[in-house]
């Protein structure tokens, strides 16, 4: 940091760096370029997180950057946790880095804090304005970005943690696990406040958390509209579907617990405001799905799990899962009713340990194959507006079932009735 | 240094649900047949899972254990019985990881005899600092209005000390003589002893026999002004040191008596509802609301800092002071009709075996209790339906230890049977075979779960902790009703106090529009109009509503 630059920022934008010393620069020089001028009038500062990996990205950001001095650098220890269990973002001790950042950018009096992954390859400057303005000029406290994503891309976010924390905290964020986000000075003095930096699973939940902190407390939500994202590979193989799911829908179970005075007074849902620009091109086509094999790996998982199923889920339940194992593959259909009130079991199960956590959260992923197998076979043929209506389909659903997840949360001897 | 406090919130026993437990009868981690801290620190997951948010432990300070433990004569350590003052650090942080808080016994009203400063006292010259650590006389005819409390055990207030030559002052046993609090040495020495435990890190203190802290010639030596202005001392000293340190006033005296000992907000935060537990257990008998709803009315409000401690039962005797004599008399013949079961002027029984060990009629207590104004204490034993044994002498029934499974000594301790502080209770309906915590954490119907349950019902609404009582008033006087309020939300309470299916038309005009939601089950009921609501309750029923407005 050069002695001239200020003390104070009206903005700050946080980089969190893992191994994204090719990239960096990219996304510093958007953040530069962003601050200078979407925010014009506004001082705005660049912070930089390398989760500490041995990789000089701090000397790339300056470099990017025309070595201007006005990078401020924080690194976090690295702990052996981070070695052995990679988060499904690809960040190790990302909770640490954000805590870093927002605590950086509350010492420095920053009115809005952006945040951008090192290693989003898409980013534009535009993004800094779209994420920032919300807050600067309309108070809101969290802005959410919104990706143009292909209807099969995000299935685990269109399928599950959208309509859950839609339903249970009322705030229709589509991507609430966003890498990119921004928020107030309100709500990062709340957020460095909260008791989730540390809590177990914070390495993959962290994402997730800061926005149910904000949904569950008084604020104002928004989303902002930045197009495409695409981001580079890390390095490391892609994580099983079963430790994604495992990661993202444990973290979002293992929520639950500490916001209950919350989720169990809110009903219905409102939408959140949203900014930015439409896309101005198509997400790129995802990998093809085959239903086919999805409902194959579906009917496995009942072969094998379903003594394990009738721990959580109820006879009910069981036996509307074993009619679809015959069911042709043309007419697979998973109801959304079905799938929510499996999704709250999982939540109750999870909540009273019926079983090991994690081989309870691993025994849902057949289960989400099945959901995911019937919603492809739903949506191959619509457009993209129709896709989303048939989300929110499913997130009418998962409000309509939440007094199902409610009643039994209350008084946990109905689990399995 | 001291430690901030525990707790995050300001108020934090406002929404507490406290816990309370004798380390003797908990767990007993080292096999000498007597409970100990790491035996609580073991059991602390249970305490976890049960729900409740704060622990009360009764005196574990060495002493004679001549009043199970009331009678100090060391006020900074641990008797050995239950571990080393390390054994309580290490319970106590991890009781603090877990967010429990912890609130421990000071008995700021007497001594042991065995306590030094009264070993110096009564071998000090008459009327120096050191002697009037304690209220001497030359004979037994002062204060002569002040009443005694112990019945049963003592014939004055007044015992003759042969060393001392004199007699000295005591409201309890003759082995607990009175601190002297018109000495000020007394209450710095006191200070010391609260600094010391805030120091450690506890998050409040119960303060036992608070009312009888200085004695006037010519008064009933209850309730002084003098009293409290020591207690507001005390609030200030605590106040400057942990400001979320909690103090709990044990003022066994009629609600407009105890509102003293909240002062303007300055005194203690907490005191007990003492008249309204046997009210509860009388309604209850009489299936009539009248002496609930009556003793409820009588009671001033009081500041909004302050709070009721609610108790249904502890380890006392179910105190019948605060009754008048002919309601004594209906309290015996319903509920101890066995002499054995009587002491003073209470009844020393445990909460299963008063109501018939009936279910519904635990559970309809326990949803009064949860829902009054106030913050509720449940004793430990109380959620799996213990018993008692009232042949142990003074109210050791109601201290045994607890039920943990149905093995050797209910798993309580690995020691000989013999070696136990007190024997387990093993009676063919509440013996530790059949009620235990194993078996009931198996049963998802046991009490057990029932109550886990209501406890996280209970800290869901803050309006059960915080909010304003109003009474409805029903034609039918089998049914209690009341509302809830606590800024935009609003409950409605309605129990059956009889034995027998109960129909009630309630007038709900200021609701009107708002759906009851009820909370157990998360069940939409009618939305509430101009005309009366009608409910019908089984026997023993209750219902506890949520008023949502769908509206918004």
């Amino acid at each position: 940091m050069s002695d001239a630059a200020p003390a104070t920022a009206d903005i700050v934008v946080g980089l969190v760096a893992h191994q994204d010393a090719e990239n960096i620069g990219v996304v510093a020089k958007a953040a530069r370029q962003g601050l200078d001028g979407h925010c014009a009038g506004l001082a705005g500062r660049v912070v930089l997180v390398d989760t500490g990996f041995g990789e000089d990205s701090a000397a790339r950001a300056r470099e990017a950057l025309g070595d201007d001095g006005d990078v401020l650098e924080t690194s976090t220890a690295r702990t052996p946790a981070d070695l052995l269990d990679l988060p499904y973002h690809g960040i190790p001790g990302k909770a640490r880095a954000l805590s870093a950042i927002l605590a950086r950018a509350r010492e420095l009096g920053a009115r809005a804090c952006v945040v951008l992954d090192a290693g989003v390859v898409s980013v534009e400057p535009q993004w800094v304005e779209w994420l920032t303005r919300p807050i600067i000029a309309h108070d809101f406290d969290l802005v959410s970005a919104y990706y143009y994503r292909h209807p099969y891309e995000g299935a685990l976010t269109k399928g599950l943690v959208y309509p859950l924390v839609r339903a249970l905290y009322g705030a229709r964020l589509r991507q609430p696990a966003a890498a990119e986000f921004a928020c107030s000075a309100r709500l990062l003095d709340r957020l460095l406040d909260e008791d989730l930096w540390e809590r177990e699973g914070a390495h993959a939940g962290i994402d997730l958390w800061l926005a149910t902190a904000a949904a569950s407390g008084d604020f104002r939500l928004a989303e902002a509209a930045l197009g495409v994202r695409t981001g580079r590979a890390r390095g490391e193989a892609p994580l099983g579907l079963g430790t994604t799911v495992t990661q993202v829908v444990g973290a979002l179970f293992g929520d639950l617990g500490s916001r209950v005075e919350r989720w169990q007074r809110v009903r219905g849902s409102v939408p959140v405001q949203q900014f930015g620009e439409p896309p101005d091109a198509a997400p790129a086509p995802g990998g093809s799905v085959d239903p086919e094999r999805l409902i194959e790996q579906f009917r496995l998982g009942y072969r094998e799990l379903r003594d394990l199923w009738t721990w959580v889920l109820p006879p009910r339940t069981i036996v509307d899962l074993a009619r679809l194992i015959d069911v042709p593959v043309s007419g697979f259909r998973l109801e959304d009713e079905l799938w929510a009130r499996i999704v709250y079991d999982f939540a109750l199960g999870y909540r009273l340990r019926v079983l090991a956590r994690d081989h309870l959260l691993r025994s849902l992923v057949p289960l989400y194959l099945g959901w995911l197998a019937s919603f492809v076979l739903q949506v191959r043929d619509l457009g993209p507006a129709d896709v989303d209506l048939r989300v929110e389909r499913l997130c009418a659903a998962f409000e309509a079932q939440k007094p199902y997840l409610i009643s039994k949360w209350r008084w946990p001897e109905r689990l399995r009735t | 240094m001291p430690r901030p406090g525990s707790a995050g919130d300001p108020l934090w026993y406002k929404r507490a649900v406290i816990y309370e437990l004798p380390v003797k009868s908990f767990y007993d981690a080292n096999g000498d047949g007597i409970g100990d801290f790491p035996g609580l620190l073991e059991k602390l997951d249970y305490i976890e899972a049960l729900g409740v948010t704060c622990l009360w432990l009764l005196p574990f300070f060495p002493s004679p254990l001549r009043d199970d433990g009331y009678d100090i004569s060391d006020y900074c350590n641990v008797h050995p019985s239950y571990g080393t003052l390390d054994d309580f650090r290490r319970f106590l942080d991890a009781a603090h990881e877990r967010r429990l808080q912890v609130v421990i016994e000071l008995v700021l009203n007497h001594t042991s005899d065995q306590h030094p400063w009264f070993q110096r006292a009564r071998r000090a010259p008459a009327g120096s600092v050191e002697r009037d650590y304690y209220v001497w006389s030359d004979a037994e005819d002062r204060y002569r209005d002040a009443r005694i409390i112990f019945t049963d055990s003592e014939r004055s207030n007044w015992t003759w000390d042969p060393v001392a030559q004199a007699y000295f002052w005591h409201r309890f046993f003759h082995h607990q003589p009175d601190l002297n609090y018109d000495n000020p040495t007394v209450l710095q020495e006191v200070l010391r002893v609260i600094d010391f435990w805030l120091d450690l890190g506890v998050d409040g203190f119960r303060l036992d026999a608070v009312p009888y802290l200085i004695e006037r010639e010519g008064t009933r030596c209850e309730n002084l002004p003098e009293t409290h202005a020591v207690l507001k001392a005390v609030r200030r000293h605590v106040q400057a040191r942990v400001p979320r340190g909690m103090l709990l006033a044990e003022a066994n005296q009629w609600p407009a008596d105890v509102r003293a000992y909240f002062a303007d907000g300055d005194e203690c935060q907490m005191a007990y509802h003492f008249p309204l537990m046997p009210r509860m257990f009388m309604g209850l008998h009489l299936e009539d609301r009248h002496p609930i709803v009556e003793i409820m009315q009588q009671t001033p409000a009081i500041p909004e800092t302050c709070q009721w401690a609610l108790f249904l039962r502890n380890h006392d005797e179910l105190t019948l002071e605060m009754v008048t004599d002919e309601e004594r008399d209906y309290m015996h013949l319903a509920y101890s009709a066995d002499a054995q079961a009587r002491i003073n002027l209470g009844i020393r029984r445990r909460l299963a075996p008063l109501v018939g060990n009936n279910r519904r009629r635990i559970e309809l207590r326990n949803s009064l209790l949860f829902s009054l104004p106030g913050t509720p204490i449940l004793y430990y034993g109380d959620e799996i339906g213990m018993g008692d044994n009232t042949y142990l002498g003074d109210r050791n029934g109601v201290r045994t230890p607890m039920q943990w499974t149905g093995d050797r000594n209910a798993d309580f301790s690995r020691a000989d049977p013999a070696r136990l502080y007190s024997p387990v209770i093993m009676d063919p309906i509440y013996g530790y075979r059949g009620i235990n915590v194993e078996a009931q954490e198996r049963d998802a119907s046991s009490l057990l779960q029932w109550m886990r349950n209501l406890i996280g019902l209970r800290k869901l609404f803050p309006a059960f902790g915080s909010g304003s009582l109003e009474f409805l008033e029903p034609a039918n006087r089998k049914i209690l009703a009341y509302v809830l309020r606590y800024g935009p939300d609003a409950i409605l309470c309605v129990a059956n106090l009889s034995r027998s299916v109960q129909p009630v038309e309630l007038s709900l005009s200021a609701l009107v529009g708002l759906t009851p939601v009820e909370i157990l089950g998360y069940t939409d009921f009618p939305v509430v109009s101009e005309q009366p609501y009608f409910l019908t309750l089984g026997p023993y029923g209750f219902y506890w509503f949520e008023l949502q407005r769908r509206d918004v």
